[in-house]
């Protein structure tokens, strides 16, 4: 009894011993997470738009994982914060890629986080997605480890300058804080108003400045019969005050990212932004997308960013579907495949996911843009959508 | 080297440039009693003269240091000649002031520091032939220098114009009655001061390979202060030790943060910023004088004549 006992253990424990030997492998391909990560400005000057994009990119992981992840295997987001400061932001990308061995950083705002990071990236082989507009970024040596979702400043401000021609004003005055992009958005869109018979006056400003009256005084001069409000948010707010009281009865136009439900609140006076338009690289009008972005972070205007990273998030996952690797090259080698060249047109990934998983090639239109890339990781070609304050509230005028 | 070594020896070597500007202040603030809020500005005059120096001028790396250290006195020099009659607060609020300008001119002086975008690709030294090591190597070296630093200031405390120094700090006015050129002491080392706050940018430069002016918010020079403060004011050591606690500390918020559960991540950030300032008060009310308080030797008797 006892021997026979003791040889069964002795069995046992070698089968045991086996199994052991044979299981991690089995749970680890089950159970290891694919890893991606957001690296957002959640404090500092970025402040107002990180949180809501990490957010963003958190819903879409937990859609993915609740429909089964992608390759069988669970995906983690993790969230770092980049401060809105290149040398904070280095340090938590350092800690992204070394420690918690991420396939892609996903959703850098500042230009300034992208150019640090970037070198960090394309050396650890991670793949880097930004939102980040200055025209240096897809220059950098990058091999093919960055796309941006944001329009580079030459076609955005080619499109601004067409539409400000389209609303009758000749006169243009550009007032811009000094950003990655102030100088070729200036040249630019001379260039884009000479060309319909228009000119342009323009002055940079310090975006810290409490008041912008004599910036106002000097705007004014020029006699404008519009003004492009070329800042963020907090300067946005004053500028517009400034330009109310010194009696400014000329348009006004201005980025949606600046000119916000945000800023209308803040400026609580109607009449103050009447009438002021904004413009936004957008999804075409019947992009089902933007819906759902609406739908997670439960706002009726989701700023571009959001949708960007949005975006970046859907791109990622289905390129990790469609090469079956969760690695940065891998999502370098594939992600074209999923954005753009025809295929099934899809707007999330779960439905991407499963789709791949059936063999069928997709074709990616999100939230922000059909995210269509060119080989240095811009995108080609994206619709603006236009709206005007109307009472307080932003309303649609077109979308071309 | 990658992996868990790979971060870590980043943290090291990070934490030397930290600890390089902690040196530098202690230097200026413990040593001749001279409040430095423009260490930023000093950080970026090293960074930027050592990266247009190599990137722009194609002058090899060992000149962009020598570079850094040059402009770093010299801006030194000029801030301290230009505020000789200013002291304590009104001293504190010019530098200050420098260190925005120099934020501002390498904003706006686009043909020179190529504005916002800042100055990527700087070279690393060795940085191809080292390729996955040079982290780990570039940590030694910064850390080598560190100890170098510490060193020099360690024996420069020690003697008698460290002494001179500290009674210009402790009461100005007697050291002159005592026959101090105190003009020349406080120009002295507030220029090498300003020269190790520039070697710190021109090794940070070098390092990340990018510069610009968003680097150089204040906030840097904050968690310089916070380090000096917790390490102890006045002695360089304690300028090192603080600068390590107070990157280990930073890092060690991100984990710690994401320790707690179902907060989202703007809540984190928020508690890594409370963390941080939570540890400045403590260390403030239950350990004013720092870890490593001063001490100061007693000055050695003349021989007795009788």
């Amino acid at each position: 009894m006892t021997a026979r006992f003791s040889r069964l253990t002795r069995r046992t424990a070698l089968a045991a011993g086996a199994m052991t030997l044979a299981m991690p492998a089995v749970v680890r391909a089950q159970g290891e997470p694919i890893r991606l990560a957001t690296l957002t400005p959640l404090t500092g000057a970025g402040g107002p738009y990180g949180p809501v994009m990490a957010k963003a990119a958190a819903a879409v992981v937990e859609e993915v994982n609740k429909a089964g992840g992608v390759l069988g295997r669970r995906v983690q987001l993790v969230s770092e914060d980049d401060q809105t400061n290149p040398e904070a932001g280095v340090r938590a990308a350092r800690k992204l890629i070394d420690v918690d061995k991420v396939a892609a950083i996903m959703g850098t705002w500042a230009s300034s986080v992208t150019t640090a990071v970037a070198p960090l990236c394309w050396e650890s082989k991670t793949m880097l997605c930004t939102v980040s507009g200055a025209d240096s970024i897809t220059q950098l040596p990058h091999q093919g480890y960055l796309i941006r979702t944001q329009p580079n400043s030459t076609l955005q401000v080619r499109r601004l300058g067409e539409y400000i021609l389209s609303l009758g004003a000749r006169r243009v005055f550009q007032m811009i804080p000094q950003t990655p992009f102030t100088q070729s958005s200036i040249t630019l869109l001379e260039a884009a108003l000479k060309k319909g018979g228009g000119d342009q006056g323009s002055l940079i400003y310090d975006d810290k400045k409490p008041t912008y009256r004599s910036e106002v005084d000097q705007a004014l001069r020029y006699n404008p019969d519009l003004i492009f409000a070329a800042g963020y948010t907090p300067d946005t707010v004053v500028l517009l005050k400034d330009l109310f009281r010194a009696g400014f009865k000329g348009k006004i136009i201005g980025f949606a990212y600046s000119i916000n439900q945000k800023l209308i609140d803040q400026i609580g006076q109607a009449d103050v932004v009447e009438g002021v338009y904004t413009f936004a690289p957008s999804p075409a009008a019947d992009a089902t997308a933007y819906e759902r972005v609406k739908k997670v972070v439960g706002t009726d205007s989701p700023d571009p960013y959001t949708c960007q990273v949005y975006d970046h998030v859907n791109l990622v996952l289905m390129a990790i579907a469609a090469a079956k690797e969760a690695s940065g090259t891998a999502i370098r080698d594939t992600v074209r495949k999923v954005s753009q060249g025809g295929g099934k047109t899809i707007d999330n990934a779960v439905d991407g996911i499963k789709a791949i998983t059936a063999g069928e090639k997709v074709d990616y239109v999100g939230a922000s843009g059909p995210c269509d890339f060119d080989e240095k990781g811009d995108i080609i070609d994206c619709k603006f959508r236009y709206e005007q304050v109307k009472a307080n509230k932003l309303t649609l005028l077109k979308i071309a | 080297m990658s992996g868990w070594a790979n971060y870590i020896v980043f943290i090291i070597a990070t934490g030397g440039f930290y600890a390089l500007l902690a040196l530098s202040l202690n230097l200026i603030w413990g040593g001749a009693g001279m409040v430095n809020l423009g260490l930023a500005g000093f950080f970026a005059l090293g960074a930027y003269a050592s990266a247009l120096l190599t990137v722009s001028a194609g002058a090899p790396i060992v000149a962009g240091f020598v570079g850094a250290l040059v402009v770093g006195a010299v801006g030194g020099y000029v801030v301290t000649m230009s505020t000789t009659r200013l002291r304590g607060d009104y001293l504190a609020i010019v530098t200050l002031g420098f260190a925005e300008t120099i934020r501002l001119i390498a904003n706006n002086e686009i043909w020179l520091t190529r504005g916002s975008d800042g100055i990527s690709g700087i070279p690393g030294p060795f940085r191809a032939a080292l390729g996955g090591w040079f982290n780990a190597a570039y940590a030694a070296g910064t850390v080598a220098l560190v100890v170098l630093v510490w060193f020099l200031l360690r024996r420069l405390d020690l003697s008698p114009y460290g002494r001179a120094l500290r009674a210009v700090r402790e009461d100005q006015q007697v050291a002159q009655v005592a026959g101090k050129r105190i003009l020349r002491f406080k120009i002295e080392a507030f220029a090498i001061s300003a020269a190790i706050a520039a070697l710190a940018g021109a090794l940070y430069g070098h390092f990340n390979s990018y510069v610009a002016p968003d680097v150089f918010q204040p906030l840097i020079t904050i968690y310089i202060f916070l380090a000096v403060a917790a390490g102890g004011v006045g002695r360089a050591a304690g300028a090192v030790l603080g600068a390590y606690l107070v990157i280990f500390f930073l890092e060690a918020t991100r984990f710690a943060a994401a320790a707690i559960p179902d907060l989202s991540p703007v809540q984190h950030a928020a508690i890594r910023e409370m963390l941080v300032g939570l540890a400045l008060v403590l260390v403030l009310r239950w350990r004013p004088q720092g870890l490593l308080p001063e001490h100061i030797p007693p000055a050695p008797r003349p021989a007795s004549t009788s």
